[in-house]
């Protein structure tokens, strides 16, 4: 008979010797040796020894197993790795400040430290505006990491968005289109569009009437890379569809493809409303009204009320509008319109040039400025400046952020300007302003300092031979600076520093 | 020595007063500590402790046991804020009479002290040897000290008796029992030790409190705490039958502590030591560090225990030392094998940045050394780790094997990514805690730079 084994021991005395007497009389393995000292007139101390033996035995008798294979190792990186110190600040730096590091790391060559990676993919799960940066930074090691982890997996897979080869990341599974989450199938279908862009589109067009609502207005989103006039017939199509979100998409996409159907339809419906009128040497342009929006402007997206003007002039190519008036664009947004309707078509202009990119468009509109009264409120169909201004080239959008902060105090519609200008900013604007927050402080005017001393942390150059860091510190110790405006100049102070130690690691 | 505190709120209560501020006339000689503190009443608060015990008494009219004037008095005194002192004050001396007559009238009437009386803890308090002057009063000391000691005999060895017998009707009505089956169930006995003055039964027992609330498998996990229990009490029983080492894990598993001054008597090792690992273990009962060190020409372990009462390590010299350093000291290992527990005794510099461990070994040379360790202290729950090996995968667990193919479990979910990591699939060194039911990876080096895990 062979001894009992621990598990025998376990079950005795999870019943219980008084409901189950046991009697002990060999044990399972090396123990069994030791029984005899066991005694038998006491057999709750018997099994507490019985097992101590046990125990004991298996505790020093444990022995390694073997069979699991090592991981597939990770493919050689050939990017440095950055130093510790560099990687010291990285985990000193808040979000923001840390998705710029990342950046100037990535574009430095250098890939995150191996023993940070599992922080840096981590922090890209829970914050999305960090999983570009991280994603760039990744490496061979940290992709061949993420790839052992669904949530990491995502963040690698961002690595497409930026310069890598689409074969560089990490690979999506074969049976993601048929079985796979929304998601899944959006990043199937990506993948596809970048590879072969007409199959993307065919096979998205293969299932279409399969989809649900939902699933076509995400799907369809995701030919708005690599658009092509291959696409037209399928997005003309999609106007309509039954799904209100899939028909603004598709007009979207319609409205980016220069001669197609739809932006011909628009510049029609555009073009007889406005004329020149010239009177000696005065010249004005005279708009008409629409007199409604039939089923085909309907089912291009506009809809009958009293912003249909502004609708029209916003769905018309720009290119349209300076041949057919004879007037160049710099004159033609600047000439008067008959009937107070020039805030009405020009903010149809501006919407027109956001969506076109159209620095020309976009600079002359700038100069123009509001034609309405005085102070009075634009309409919401007005885009705000710095929606325009970002369309500029970033010499210029530099150039014009500065004027503007020289020009006034810094208003939050300034600020916005600022930070669309990329950084490092130029030392003009960068001196302008410091000297717009140093007015601020030092004249306790109103302006928005906490605002544009964060802008200023991300933009202000951490090198050259102004000490920017230096000059937000000064400003925050100055005499009656309200509490929350020194922090703010603090903080920014520090980011700015942070980022010159960082980019002293990395040169 | 916070683990004396009755509640979390004495404890905070008492690191708030451990500051200097508030006290007088406070010292220590011998196993005596003492301080008067103005309180918010009209006289002073006289608080005094004897560390032997532990026992103590405060005016206050606190009624948590002991209170937080005695908890601050104690952890002031840890901190090295309190001066010894030729002799004890009139109220100390008075106190250390009374109890002394009263446990001659217990000795006499054999009567059980009740609990709060002369209320036992798991020990813990370290040192306290302070040399006063000979003569007859030192020769008195001596004598009244080993008075204590033989009653403190005697009160483990009633409680190991009782705890032998608690352990048996656990067996006998079944660990499935209303009795078992419930979280805490084992707080009472685990209290009673603390009374008996054996601290390392109760530790255990309140730590296995918990195991029936731990999922699946727990009888045998509870069965075998159980039976480690009463391997330990029975080795208690002929604790004089036993090889001298044997009988040094005993008492000190029992909970018998051995004072930093013994420690610091015994041979020291000189070396240059590598801190290999550190591990935080925040929900102990005093929330405690240990610190694994190497010897870079010893090529020996070593283990530095930590405490921080209040959860700040503070000022502790040993706390600060970070995975990856190196320090040129003399250790001193504590009597009880296997020597693993140490305490710096001389340092030869301050800490520097070390370099990686050189020569880790394998899986093969662990589990023989840990196997050698058990032969000496059979109730070991961790062994140092300092391995040459790759992750591995097998159905969705993760391993370490080392160059031969040998594998072990790793535990421990955090620490599977920076370990992967740094590894990318090829070997790394890695340090950490081996116990049976697999390997706590602490540290792995990347390149020369110890990463903690």
């Amino acid at each position: 008979m062979t001894g009992l084994t621990y598990e025998d021991l376990v079950a005795a005395a999870t019943v219980g010797l008084s409901h189950r007497p046991l009697q002990i009389t060999g044990l399972s393995g090396a123990a069994d040796e030791h029984t005899g000292l066991l005694d038998p007139g006491d057999e709750a101390a018997a099994l507490l020894d019985a097992a101590a033996l046990l125990v004991t035995a298996h505790r020093a008798g444990v022995r390694p197993v073997t069979g699991p294979p090592p991981v597939p190792a990770a493919p050689d990186d050939t990017a440095p790795e950055l130093s510790a110190r560099a990687a010291d600040l990285l985990l000193a730096a808040g979000p923001v400040l840390l998705a710029d590091l990342l950046g100037l790391a990535a574009e430095h060559g250098y890939r995150a430290p191996a023993p940070l990676l599992p922080v840096l993919l981590d922090a890209a799960v829970r914050e999305r505006g960090l999983t570009t940066a991280v994603a760039g930074v990744l490496g061979a090691r940290g992709r061949w990491l993420a790839g052992h982890r669904p949530d990491w997996r995502r963040v690698a897979a961002a690595v497409r968005a930026g310069s890598a080869p689409a074969g560089a990341s990490a690979p999506v599974e074969p049976g993601a289109w048929e079985t796979g989450s929304r998601a899944e199938r959006r990043r199937y279908l990506a993948e596809l569009r970048e590879r072969d862009p007409a199959a993307a589109r065919e096979l998205l067009a293969a299932g279409w009437s399969r989809e649900t609502g939902d699933d076509r207005a995400d799907l369809l989103a995701v030919l708005a890379r690599a658009l092509s006039p291959g696409d037209e017939e399928f997005l003309e199509a999609a106007l309509d569809d039954r799904k209100e979100s899939v028909r603004v998409t598709a007009r979207r996409l319609l409205a980016r493809l220069p001669g197609s159907a739809f932006t011909r339809r628009a510049a029609r419906r555009a073009a007889p409303l406005l004329r020149l009128e010239q009177r000696g040497p005065r010249r004005r342009l005279v708009a008409r009204l629409p007199g409604g929006a039939d089923a085909a402007a309907a089912r291009d997206g506009l809809s009958p009320g009293p912003r249909l003007l502004t609708q029209i002039v916003a769905a018309a190519p720009l290119a349209g509008w300076a041949a057919g008036l004879g007037v160049d664009v710099a004159e033609l947004v600047s000439l008067p319109i008959g009937g107070d309707l020039a805030v009405v078509v020009r903010a149809g202009w501006r919407q027109a040039a956001i969506r076109e990119a159209d620095p020309q468009w976009a600079r002359a509109l700038l100069a123009a400025g509001w034609p309405g009264p005085a102070g009075a409120r634009p309409p919401a169909t007005w885009p705000p400046d710095h929606e325009l201004a970002a369309v500029l080239p970033p010499d210029a959008r530099a150039e014009r952020a500065g004027a503007l902060l020289a020009a006034g105090a810094a208003s939050p519609g300034t600020v916005a300007q600022v930070a669309g200008c990329p950084a490092p900013w130029p030392a003009p604007l960068a001196d302008a302003v410091i000297a717009a927050l140093g007015h601020a402080v030092t004249a306790a005017a109103r302006a928005a300092v906490p605002e544009l001393a964060a802008v200023a942390g991300r933009g202000l150059p951490a090198t050259g031979p102004a000490d920017y860091a230096a000059a937000l510190a000064g400003l925050a110790g100055t005499d009656n600076c309200p509490a929350h405006w020194s922090s703010a100049l603090r903080r920014a102070a520090e980011a700015v520093a942070l980022r010159r130690a960082f980019l002293k690691e990395i040169r | 020595m916070l683990a004396l505190a009755p509640d979390a709120s004495s404890r905070r209560a008492a690191a708030g007063l451990a500051g200097p501020a508030p006290w007088s006339g406070t010292g220590a000689s011998g196993e005596l500590v003492w301080g008067r503190f103005a309180g918010s009443g009209r006289s002073p608060y006289q608080a005094v402790a004897d560390l032997a015990g532990p026992a103590y008494k405060c005016s206050c009219p606190s009624r948590k046991f002991p209170c937080k004037h005695v908890l601050a008095l104690l952890l002031a005194w840890a901190q090295g804020g309190v001066p010894e002192a030729d002799e004890p004050s009139d109220y100390a001396q008075a106190w250390q009479r009374g109890r002394a007559a009263a446990a001659a009238r217990r000795e006499i009437n054999g009567a059980d002290p009740g609990p709060g009386v002369d209320n036992g803890g798991p020990g813990g308090a370290e040192g306290g040897a302070g040399g006063g002057p000979g003569g007859a009063k030192e020769t008195e000391r001596r004598a009244a000290a080993a008075r204590r000691a033989q009653q403190r005999a005697g009160r483990v060895a009633a409680g190991v008796a009782e705890l032998q017998m608690w352990l048996r009707d656990q067996v006998m009505a079944g660990l499935s029992g209303t009795t078992a089956n419930r979280y805490g169930h084992a707080e009472a006995i685990a209290a009673r030790m603390v009374d008996a003055q054996a601290g390392g039964l109760a530790g255990v027992l309140r730590r296995l409190s918990a195991i029936p609330a731990s999922g699946d498998g727990w009888p045998g996990r509870l069965l075998g705490e159980y039976a480690q229990l009463h391997l330990l009490a029975r080795a208690h029983g002929r604790l004089d039958a036993l090889p001298a080492g044997l009988a040094a894990v005993v008492r000190s598993r029992i909970g018998y502590t051995t004072g930093r001054g013994e420690v610091l008597a015994t041979p020291p090792v000189a070396d240059r030591w590598q801190v290999i690992a550190v591990r935080n273990l925040p929900d102990a009962p005093i929330p405690a560090r240990r610190t694994w060190l190497r010897g870079r020409a010893t090529r020996r372990f070593a283990l530095l225990l930590s405490f921080a009462p209040d959860g700040y390590f503070g000022a502790n010299p040993d706390a600060a030392l970070a995975a990856g350093a190196e320090l040129h000291a003399d250790l001193h290992y504590y009597p009880a094998p296997p020597p693993v527990r140490a305490v710096i005794g001389t340092r030869h510099g301050p800490p520097a940045r070390g370099q990686r461990p050189e020569a880790p070994g394998d899986l093969t040379a662990l589990l023989g050394d840990w196997a050698a360790a058990l032969e000496r202290d059979p109730w070991l729950t961790e062994w140092p780790a300092l391995l040459a090996g790759t992750p591995a995968q097998a159905r969705g667990r993760w391993y370490l094997a080392d160059s031969s193919g040998a594998a072990v479990p790793l535990l421990g979910h955090d620490s599977l990514w920076p370990l992967l990591a740094v590894s990318g699939g090829h070997p790394v060194t890695v340090a950490g805690e081996w116990s049976p039911a697999g390997l706590t990876p602490l540290t792995v080096w990347h390149g020369d730079r110890a990463v903690p895990l």
